[in-house]
């Protein structure tokens, strides 16, 4: 039986192992270790939230704080590994994508192919998603389908700390560029996680659940909010099959479309807006692929298109709720009607 | 009208010093706040008209967005008027601004630079007095003075009020000629002999490439090559005379070693052979054959063995505005009292 | 007593004669060749900037990174990239320095440090702090170049780029090729002080300007400054004032120069003239042996627009390898 940590925790393991393994990891980002060039504690912070605390003491110079310049060290970052370092950075919100994404989505994603095939890009780019802090709307997006839809990126959200330390481990080792997204909502939540260290593989989905009557598809926190609303239903006699997809690119569309073969129906949970979402591309591939085993429409369950609200009853009414997953899934096996 | 000319290098303080020692960088933005300076001071005292040198090295530019945004402020200025020349980047720029000058009547001519830039005016106009302003990396020539002083000195020269004895000094130079005249150039404060042969980045630092100093005058205070003569044996900017240094490469030559700070923030010792004065007049002949002679720190004129390469002293060679003398004597004569009402 | 004139020797400079020689050649022939309608896509020609190319990066080896702009085809010649692969690049065949999949703004070649022309500009500045930063953790004293435009020298990656550079002493060098235009816009209008090296001193960094030019400048001053940056030293930026003989890209009418701009730089400010009368005068090097080498550069680009256009095209299934290393 392993020992319980938090997602935080687990974090701040999986870098702490990958570093002591190999040297060619470096971390940076904005006060990743806390109080550079002032008179109070070295590693006061440790990062916003705390995630990288300790982490100084045991790597050293080899975390390193940045000035407020994303473009500059998002793009350093890859420029670093271009030239065979292996560099976690930390964009502390992934809301911040916006001043630096060229360099993520033109430079690093591009590379590989742009140079045929000579260039490697072994980057890991952390970063806060998600809603319920009432951060407001500029820092609690999850902007997953953005860095989804370019070519050259690897997209990675897991739900559990168990699978954030063995997808951020994977994600180290993996010599693509990587956007790696932790929902800081899920920071505290506890799982059991083994001490040692271990990898889990890019490009498969986790059953969390099996069921017959339903297929829940959906990664991040909306995981937790699905089995909530699981069980409830089972209650009523309906039994969700909830498939997490933990990567979303790659994307284990194989093992949606096995549950969807089993249950017949489907509906896509996802924290992000609507438009061009996970859910949207889940569903069509699904249609593409598959529209055979479905026995009625499917539903996408998604934020609103609107940015997130501050106030904590509209926020609250932004994110996705379990009665509304729950609702979603009697309109699908109701054959989309109410 | 009462003309001044202003000539302001954009190109000098960029050049590789800034690398080797911690030279400073007067910024373009600086510089044309000096200029505006020398400007609203020269207005004040009567300049109705100044010529100034276009560049295409970011001084212009900037002092006509300042000029248009002063208008809506209420500034005044004299009419400040560009020379009708096209901006090379190079010092036949200050050459041919400082003819162009001449040529249109301006009564003293304000120089923003080293001591590279002033060399350049006087070499091109030795009979308009200049008045110097240090904004490049070695100013052993040039003062440092608050240029709005300096502006209304030379206004008071210019419109008049001070007469060429009151307002003027005389200054030495070096004339270095080369096989009897074929080439011949000017320094204000050194001619120093480098072994080196190509002009590359022009700026000369390295003390072992270094055979001979010729100095017109020798300030202990000052900073570049000319230092090492003025922590050997100073003379003075009005003391008759130069001073000629002979460098040691051969121990055997070396009568002593010298610590001088022969570029900003740069302390070197140097070989020292051999020094004597340098009446006026009377030419020196260089000894090493084939090398550089360099003029007020920068590479200029190339020679091959078998060239014969001579300088001489000259002094009462070229008048300065005296800055100093002339805001002493308008304060004693009352030069700027206005009556109680206006 | 040193009686040779230069601060490179005779092999050297015939070196660098041929690297200029080479990247002039291979542009003026693409110009050529453009305009006939053989080359797909856009074009952005170096030609008239070679002495700060070649004077610059003929000082850096396999170990030292670069990162260019749009203007790559110099950086990438005188970094030692392969110009019959760069040919077969911009004509997008198999066999190009990317296989065909990058064009002319996107060569690169990473086992000679160039880590690619750009196609955004300024995106090249973070990427050489980076270079930077892992040449600081490999301590073998290794350097890296971020090449940016008058134009570029605007954009928020470069100026974050200089401070960030500062703040960790990384041995990054800022090399800004001031040709006065950005795409059509004169540096009068666009950048509010013309000065890089004042914008370096903004962030407490050394900047030496130089006549781009001047072959024998450029390689004092970037020679310097690159010791410097080796040694530990940090930071600099290194300003290039030079002239593009060509327009921003092939096809561009240049009507926003003045009428005889182009004919006065192309007589007067032809860095590869200078360098002949240079070394020439110097009675180094004669005009023959110049003269040798500018046959067998036309040679060269002969055979490597010949063997481009003789190239196969990349095929369908080359379309979709290479995006990841595995997926």
């Amino acid at each position: 039986m392993a020992r319980k940590i938090s997602m935080k925790q687990a974090i701040n393991e999986a870098l702490d192992q990958e570093m002591a393994r190999d040297p060619s990891v470096i971390m940076m980002g904005e006060d990743i270790v806390g109080g550079a060039g002032g008179n109070g504690e070295l590693d006061a912070w440790g990062g916003v939230l705390g995630v990288t605390k300790g982490l100084y003491a045991r790597h050293g110079d080899r975390l390193l704080d940045t000035p407020l310049s994303e473009s500059a060290y998002i793009g350093a970052a890859i420029g670093a590994a271009a030239c065979g370092m292996r560099p976690v950075a930390e964009l502390m919100f992934i809301d911040f994508m916006g001043v630096c994404f060229d360099q993520i989505y033109n430079q690093a994603a591009k590379f590989r192919y742009m140079f045929g095939g000579k260039a490697e890009t072994p980057v890991v780019i952390r970063a806060m998603v998600g809603a319920g802090f009432r951060a407001a709307a500029q820092h609690s997006q999850m902007l997953t389908p953005l860095f989804t839809h370019i070519p050259g990126l690897k997209v990675v959200c897991p739900s559990t700390p168990y699978d954030t330390k063995g997808l951020l481990i994977q994600s180290i080792r993996d010599n693509d560029p990587v956007i790696f997204c932790e929902h800081k909502n899920l920071y505290g939540f506890e799982g059991e996680v083994p001490e040692a260290s271990y990898t889990i593989p890019f490009g498969e989905a986790a059953i969390v659940r099996e069921g017959k009557s339903v297929s829940i598809v959906t990664y991040g926190l909306m995981v937790h909010r699905a089995l909530e609303a699981a069980a409830a239903l089972a209650k009523e006699g309906i039994e969700a099959e909830i498939v997490d997809l933990r990567t979303l690119s790659p994307l284990d569309i194989d093992t949606v479309i096995e549950s969807v073969e089993k249950t017949g129906h489907l509906v896509c949970v996802d924290e992000a807006n609507p438009r061009c979402s996970i859910a949207a591309d889940v569903s069509a591939q699904v249609v593409q692929a598959a529209f055979g085993a479905l026995r009625g429409p499917i539903q996408m369950v998604t934020a609103p298109h609107t940015p997130v609200p501050f106030s904590p009853v509209l926020e609250d009414l932004y994110i996705p709720s379990a009665a509304q997953i729950g609702a979603a899934v009697k309109r699908a096996l109701a054959g989309g009607r109410h | 009208m009462t003309t001044i000319g202003l000539i302001a290098n954009p190109v000098s303080a960029r050049d590789i010093r800034r690398i080797i020692a911690n030279a400073s960088n007067l910024q373009i933005a600086d510089r044309v706040n000096i200029v505006m300076r020398v400007l609203t001071a020269a207005h004040s005292l009567g300049v109705e008209r100044v010529l100034v040198m276009p560049d295409s090295g970011g001084i212009r530019a900037l002092l006509q967005r300042h000029l248009a945004r002063g208008h809506s402020q209420h500034q005044r200025w004299p009419l400040v008027e560009y020379l009708d020349m096209q901006p090379t980047s190079t010092v036949e720029d200050t050459f041919l601004a400082a003819r162009l000058m001449h040529d249109k009547g301006a009564a003293a001519i304000v120089v923003l630079g080293g001591d590279g830039t002033h060399r350049a005016v006087v070499r091109e106009c030795r009979d308009i007095p200049i008045a110097g302003l240090s904004t490049g990396t070695n100013n052993a020539f040039p003062e440092m003075r608050e240029s709005t002083i300096t502006g209304m000195a030379v206004a008071l020269y210019a419109s008049g009020r001070l007469s060429a004895a009151q307002a003027l000094a005389p200054n030495k130079l070096l004339e270095v000629s080369i096989n009897e005249g074929a080439q011949t150039d000017i320094a204000l404060v050194d001619a120093v002999i480098s072994t080196d042969r190509y002009i590359g980045a022009r700026a000369l630092w390295k003390p072992e490439a270094l055979s001979a100093v010729y100095l017109s005058f020798a300030d202990p205070q000052a900073i570049g090559l000319s230092a090492i003569g003025g922590l050997l044996q100073p003379v003075g900017r009005r003391d008759p005379g130069g001073l000629a240094v002979t460098l040691g490469h051969d121990p055997a030559a070396t009568r002593l070693r010298l610590l001088a700070p022969i570029a900003p923030g740069m302390v070197r010792p140097v070989a020292i052979a051999h020094w004597q004065a340098m009446p006026a007049g009377q030419p020196f002949t260089v000894a090493q054959q084939g090398g550089v002679v360099a003029l007020d720190g920068e590479r200029e004129l190339a020679f091959d063995p078998g060239d014969r390469v001579q300088i001489t002293l000259r002094e009462n060679a070229f008048p300065t505005v005296d800055v100093a003398r002339c805001m002493q004597i308008a304060a004693c004569e009352g030069l700027l009292r206005l009556p109680s009402t206006p | 007593m040193a009686a040779y004139p230069f601060p490179l020797e005779k092999p050297a400079l015939l070196e660098a004669y041929r690297r200029m020689r080479t990247i002039r050649e291979f542009e003026e022939r693409l110009h050529v060749d453009f305009s006939r309608g053989d080359i797909p896509g856009f074009v952005h020609l170096y030609a008239g900037e070679e002495a700060a190319g070649v004077g610059i990066i003929g000082q850096l080896g396999d170990g030292d990174r670069i990162a260019s702009t749009h203007r790559g085809h110099g950086h990438c010649i005188a970094k030692g990239v392969d110009p019959l692969a760069m040919m077969k690049e911009i004509y997008g065949k198999k066999g190009g320095s990317c296989g065909g999949k990058g064009g002319s703004m996107h060569i690169a070649d990473l086992s000679k440090g160039m880590m690619g022309a750009n196609g955004i500009l300024g995106a090249g500045a973070p990427l050489a702090c980076g270079a930077g930063l892992a040449a600081k953790y490999r301590k073998k004293g290794e350097v890296a170049i971020s090449f940016v435009g008058d134009g570029a020298s605007n954009q928020g990656t470069f100026l974050e780029s200089l401070n960030l550079a500062a703040v960790w002493n990384l041995p990054v060098i800022f090399v800004v090729e001031n040709n006065g235009y950005a795409e059509s816009t004169s540096r009068d209008y666009g950048v509010a002080v013309d000065s890089y090296v004042d914008r370096a001193a903004g962030f407490g960094l050394p900047g030496v300007t130089v006549d781009g030019t001047d072959f024998f400048a450029v390689h004092e001053a970037a020679g310097e400054i690159i010791r410097r940056a080796r040694g530990g030293g940090g930071p600099a930026l290194l300003e290039c004032k030079m002239v593009r003989f060509h327009g921003h890209f092939e096809g561009d009418a240049q009507t926003y120069r003045a009428s005889g701009e182009i004919d006065d730089i192309r007589a007067n400010q032809d860095c590869l003239k200078k360098f002949a009368a240079a070394v020439t005068g110097a009675g180094v090097i004669t005009a023959s042996e110049l003269t040798a080498i500018d046959h067998e550069v036309l040679d060269l680009i002969e055979r490597a627009v010949v063997e481009a256009k003789a190239a196969p095209l990349p095929t369908a299934a080359d379309l979709t390898t290479d995006v990841y290393v595995s997926y």
